[in-house]
């Protein structure tokens, strides 16, 4: 026979629906909006990472100044270094054999000639012929006759044999000495000496065309476009919409960029001066941000676009044809040092086979340091870390209502379960009964919560990418993380707290059960209350009796504080670091060169007076990993930017005991990981085996960003950088006497401003979801929690009502006491719920790259509270009329 | 009737300590046979309640023992008792306690569902006439209707001894001598023992067995030859 008991469950759900709904609704817009997020989240990255492969993204690309032999593209192809030095040297030794064989001829001319005249003036003396003319035909028939044959017995001579022998010696040695200096000159550079594995390479042409983009058509030029052929094998495109172009007065643009610009399928724009329809909308594989160089601190999608046309119209565009060449390894290195030690090795072979066929580089890029492919998807592995917090903190929250829930339930029922146990149900059979209905509960919200996370609030998280990037278009991915966070640990909790709360409970006895004395504890003598009107006292007294029940309200009101806080303190957390980047700056101008010295040599200067040399590399502080949260977009290691400052630098004071171990570091450093003066701690570098100790000496008020700060002479000796080496000029003003080729970026206010309104603009709307979904929570706990109160003081509020109290005076008796608690402790409880944000804040952060605390404006503040007041209102409207259905007879009966 | 079915001995229990202590058994002893109708009567604190509760297992003395059939409960661990329970007891309290969203017939089932050999529902539901309500709720049903669900749900499992704690305590004249003759007639048809607690003079002579309580100890233990229906009974 099935356990008649089950029959309950439905009915429960039906007779209490309201209760159920509310936590099924919370339950599926928790799931809902956070499994959203991470399934957006993870199947944008799977896009990303699966069109890495799918539309053949390059390992790395060069561009050469001419479009580039067979021969060379081959011997490229093996990854084989040339002998540049043996090729200039039998060069060198060709040319100089040439120039010593004509010197050579021209003086053995010269002295046989001089040989033959000497001779024959010597014979017309002897003669006593002094006719200059008469000797000059003399001389002249005698070149005739002899010269050919004197030549020969000349170069017979072993006086000239060993002439010749030292000519050629000497101009050999001297081209080898040539060569060498020059050779070594580069090779120190490049470290051409050094050995190398070759990594063989598929090369593909992949040549382009910058031009200038009139995209309204108003004979204004509005972005440069690089455009692409259509039939590239390499470094493909997938069409968010439309399709690629198939005649030449069609092309396919960049979908975010024409959002931006606000072109559409069917337009038409200008581009290099002809007029195109556009008849698709792409995303580069190697684009998904559209930085026009990689040295651009910020992409720009207004500003810089990409395109694809047909051969023929790319044939037909005046600009100068790139000559690009992108490449895939044959075989793939895994890691980031093996891709460093691939892209070096290539390098090598790049610089080396460039020199030896003549080519000049004009640009090389592994691809894993192009910002345009790396920037987004890194970006949005690091961007889950919000989400975390607001999942840490519904779980709390469900935990929270669970427990209420089936406490209250167990009281409610306890005569039920007491009579129950005395037939002779077991503890096992009733746990299993108890715990069935908010399992089904729990699996309902989860199963709705998921279908929703899957198809809505996906879209609205692939949105918030879409707002930003450049990205493919993609299908939902399961995400483990989801499944985890949202469903897999609210169960196991609800699972977990039920079995305890239920288990603990059952151990009472049956007769406890019956006799409804389910506390632990008996109560003390009443306290004796002052002589106060009878209803102050009997309200009083219906407080002291309900102090557990508000016990619970106080909590779950901290928990809608901190879901408050969280709603209006992250967007002002946002808006106040946007506000205050550009003021946190050390420089208004930090100008990173490429490299310290120009083409001559020479020493990059620069006569701004304000301006100070500084270096700066980055390293990594390890973190620990997030237990949960693997794989993709579980985040690396943190970045830290090291820089290397003049000791008495007009930017950031150092003292004397900075040295190569002691250094200074950030604030934002110090907060984030809570490193104290004198604290040792160790970084690493990205791409190579190499580890670096540091003490912390002193702590810099910098909140800008994760970084240590070492005088110039010791950051030269730790990085092994020549003695006068730099990375750039920090200058309260502009520079302007650096020629731009030198410049590798500029950071300015404006620049920073321009990631944060980035930053704004891709994540504001997601702070909306969260703001409105957490509103949504709040009324719904709050709705549960006075509920409560006035569901455990159903008899008493039964038996008044006999006893002849009006409505309004029960209301003013069950009401009034609760709406003082939720008053009174809502300023308590946001102050609690927000030091409770910034510690869980912190804590998310250290998750993720950078540092900024919690922040909340004051109207903030007054709004969290007042929302919870105004929330708490419409309750007590609701609770007034709950209270005016309670019938009469539920004290005058038994009915549960 | 036949053997010496349950055993009562030296029974002893109190609540409270030092000066709140309350000697509510003070040393019990009787015996039940199998089948028998019996009857703890006795004024309010005088025991009877205690006594029942230890008996059904729901309670432990503080000495003596109950032994049923041979069996000690206070050797009994609590899946023992649970067991115990499940198998030998049928409860019927003065309040009904029952599940108010399950309806007549099924709250007669969480009986029948305890006992390997149950009696028939649908029978069960027509000795207590109660089969033109079997699909009501709880709420739908009047205090002598509920009081006939919670008789049935612990008749159904066919127990070897039914526990009714003041179950016409909260019932009118007429309704209690109809709830009584009820039970009467489960003890007969089914022949289950019965030990009924109650404050009511009037029933113990319906009661093969009577045992009147005072102060925590046993007053009379009279077996009563006379006995009539519960119909006859006036108070």
């Amino acid at each position: 026979m099935r356990n008649p008991l089950i029959k309950r469950v439905p009915r429960e759900l039906k007779s209490e629906w309201h209760k159920y709904l509310v936590i099924i609704i919370f339950m599926v817009v928790m799931i809902g909006v956070i499994s959203g997020m991470y399934v957006g989240h993870d199947s944008m990255l799977a896009a990303v990472y699966a069109g890495k492969e799918d539309l053949n993204l390059e390992d790395g690309s060069f561009e050469l100044s001419k479009k580039a032999s067979d021969d060379f593209l081959e011997a490229m192809s093996t990854g084989e270094k040339a002998d540049v030095r043996t090729y200039f040297i039998d060069k060198g030794t060709k040319e100089a054999d040439k120039e010593v064989a004509k010197a050579i001829d021209e003086k053995l001319n010269e002295e046989v000639t001089a040989a033959i005249e000497e001779g024959v003036r010597t014979q017309c003396a002897a003669y006593g012929i002094a006719d200059e003319a008469m000797i000059k035909e003399q001389i002249s028939a005698a070149m005739d006759a002899s010269f050919d044959e004197a030549v020969k017995t000349a170069q017979e001579s072993e006086e000239y044999k060993k002439a010749v022998e030292d000519a050629y010696k000497e101009a050999h040695d001297k081209v080898i000495e040539a060569v060498d200096e020059e050779w070594d000159e580069v090779s120190d550079r490049y470290n051409l000496d050094e050995e190398i594995s070759p990594v063989p390479v598929i090369i593909y042409e992949h040549f382009y065309k910058d031009a200038a983009e009139d995209s309204d058509c108003d004979g204004t030029e509005d972005a440069t476009v690089r455009i692409y052929l259509k039939d590239s094998p390499i470094d493909m495109a997938s069409f968010n919409e439309g399709r690629a172009p198939k005649t030449d007065t069609e092309i396919a643009i960049d979908r975010m960029h024409a959002s931006n610009v606000g072109v559409k399928i069917g337009d038409t724009v200008k581009v290099g001066g002809k007029e195109f329809e556009v008849v698709g909308l792409l995303s580069y594989v190697n684009y998904l941000t559209m930085h026009e160089s990689n040295t651009d601190l910020m992409f720009d999608a207004f500003g810089f676009d990409v395109a694809m046309v047909t051969p023929e119209a790319f044939k037909k565009l005046s600009a100068r044809t790139h000559y690009s060449y992108a490449y895939l390894y044959e075989n793939k290195p895994e890691t980031k040092i093996e891709k460093a030690d691939a892209s070096d090795a290539f390098l090598k072979a790049l610089i080396t086979q460039t020199l030896v066929h003549d080519y000049e580089i004009e640009d090389y890029l592994p691809e894993y340091l192009r910002q345009s492919s790396n920037f987004a998807a890194s970006d949005i592995e690091g961007d889950s870390a919000m989400v975390s917090i607001l999942c840490y903190i519904l779980i709390g929250v469900i935990a929270f209502i669970f427990a209420i829930t089936i406490s209250n339930t167990i009281e409610k029922e306890a005569s039920v379960i007491g009579t129950l146990r005395a037939s002779g149900y077991s503890k096992r059979e009733l746990v299993v009964h108890y715990m069935s209905m908010p399992l089904v509960v729990t699996i309902l919200g989860a199963i709705i919560g998921n279908v929703l996370g899957y198809t809505v609030f996906k879209n609205v998280a692939l949105n918030l990418y879409y707002n930003s990037y450049s990205l493919p278009s993609c299908t939902a991915v399961w995400s483990n993380t989801a499944i985890i966070k949202t469903t897999v640990i609210p169960l196991i909790l609800m699972f977990c707290i039920n079995l305890f709360v239920i288990v603990k409970k059952l151990q009472l006895s049956p007769l406890r059960f019956l006799r409804h004395d389910l506390r632990k504890s008996k109560r003390a003598k009443a306290v004796r209350l002052p002589r106060w009107s009878f209803l102050r006292r009997f309200r009083l007294r219906i407080l002291f009796q309900n102090l557990p029940n508000y016990l619970v309200l106080i909590f779950g009101v901290i928990f809608i504080e901190v879901m408050l806080c969280f709603a209006f303190g992250l967007p002002d957390s946002l808006s106040q670091y946007t506000e205050k980047a550009p003021d946190m700056m050390f420089a208004e101008y930090q100008y990173v060169l490429m490299g310290s010295k120009d083409n001559d040599g020479n020493t990059i200067e620069t006569a701004e007076e304000s301006a100070e040399r500084f270096s700066m590399t980055t390293l990594l502080y390890p973190k620990k990993k997030a237990a949960i949260r693997e794989g993709m977009g579980s985040g690396g290691d943190e970045s830290v930017s090291v820089y290397g400052m003049v000791r008495d630098s007009a930017f950031i004071k150092l003292g004397n005991d900075v040295s190569e171990k002691n250094v200074y570091i950030s604030s934002a450093f110090a907060d984030k990981f809570g490193l104290k003066k004198g604290a040792t701690f160790t970084l690493h570098a990205e791409y190579e085996n190499k580890t670096y100790e540091f003490t912390v000496t002193d702590i810099v008020n910098y909140d800008g960003g994760i970084a240590i700060f070492m005088d110039s002479d010791s950051f030269n000796k730790v990085f092994e950088k020549e003695d006068d080496d730099f990375s750039g000029y920090l200058s309260h003003k502009e520079i302007t006497d650096i020629e731009e080729k030198y410049i590798a970026t500029v950071i300015t206010s404006d620049v920073i401003l321009k990631v944060t309104h980035q930053l704004e603009h891709s994540m504001g709307g997601a702070m909306n979801v969260f703001k409105y979904a957490l509103i949504v929570m709040t009324a719904a706990l709050i709705y549960l929690l006075a509920k409560i109160i006035i569901e455990r003081n159903e008899q008493s509020i039964s038996m008044v009502k006999i006893l002849g109290f009006k409505n309004g005076e029960i209301g003013a008796l069950y009401i009034v006491p609760t709406a003082i608690i939720v008053v009174l402790f809502s300023v308590i409880s946001f102050v609690i719920g927000y030091i409770l944000m910034v510690w869980i804040f912190h804590v998310v952060m250290l998750q993720m790259d950078g540092y900024f605390a919690f922040f909340m404006k004051p109207s903030s503040m007054v709004l969290s509270i007042l929302y919870l007041l105004i929330g708490y209102s419409f309750v007590s409207v609701i609770d007034f009329i709950r209270i005016k259905r309670i019938p009469m007879d539920v004290a005058l009966k038994n009915v549960e | 009737m036949g053997e010496n079915f349950l055993e009562i001995k030296d029974l002893k229990k109190s609540f409270g300590t030092g000066e709140a202590r309350q000697d509510v058994l003070r040393g019990m002893d009787f015996t039940v046979k199998k089948g028998e109708f019996c009857v703890l009567l006795g004024p309010s604190g005088s025991g009877k309640s205690t006594l029942l509760n230890i008996i059904g297992g729901i309670d432990t003395p503080d000495e003596g023992f109950v032994s049923i059939n041979g069996d000690k409960l206070e050797e009994m661990n609590e899946s023992q008792l649970t067991l115990y329970r499940r198998k030998h007891l049928g409860y019927v309290f003065q309040m009904y306690n029952l599940i108010p969203n399950l309806n007549v017939k099924e709250n007669i089932e969480v009986g029948a569902y305890l006992s390997d050999n149950p009696l028939d529902v649908e029978e069960v539901l027509s000795t207590l006439g109660l089969q033109d309500h079997k699909y009501k709720y709880p709420n739908q049903l009047s205090g002598g209707q509920q009081q006939r669900v919670s008789i049935g749900r612990a008749v159904v499992k066919n127990p070897d001894i039914l526990m009714c704690d003041e179950p016409t305590g909260a019932l009118d004249y007429k309704t209690s001598k109809e709830i009584l003759a009820l039970i009467e007639d489960c003890n007969k048809k089914y022949g289950s023992t019965v030990i009924m607690v109650t404050h009511n003079e009037a029933i113990k002579n319906m009661a093969d067995h009577v045992i009147k309580l005072r102060d925590g100890v046993v007053r009379h233990n009279d077996i009563n030859e006379q006995k009539i229906s519960a119909f006859e009974l006036e108070w």
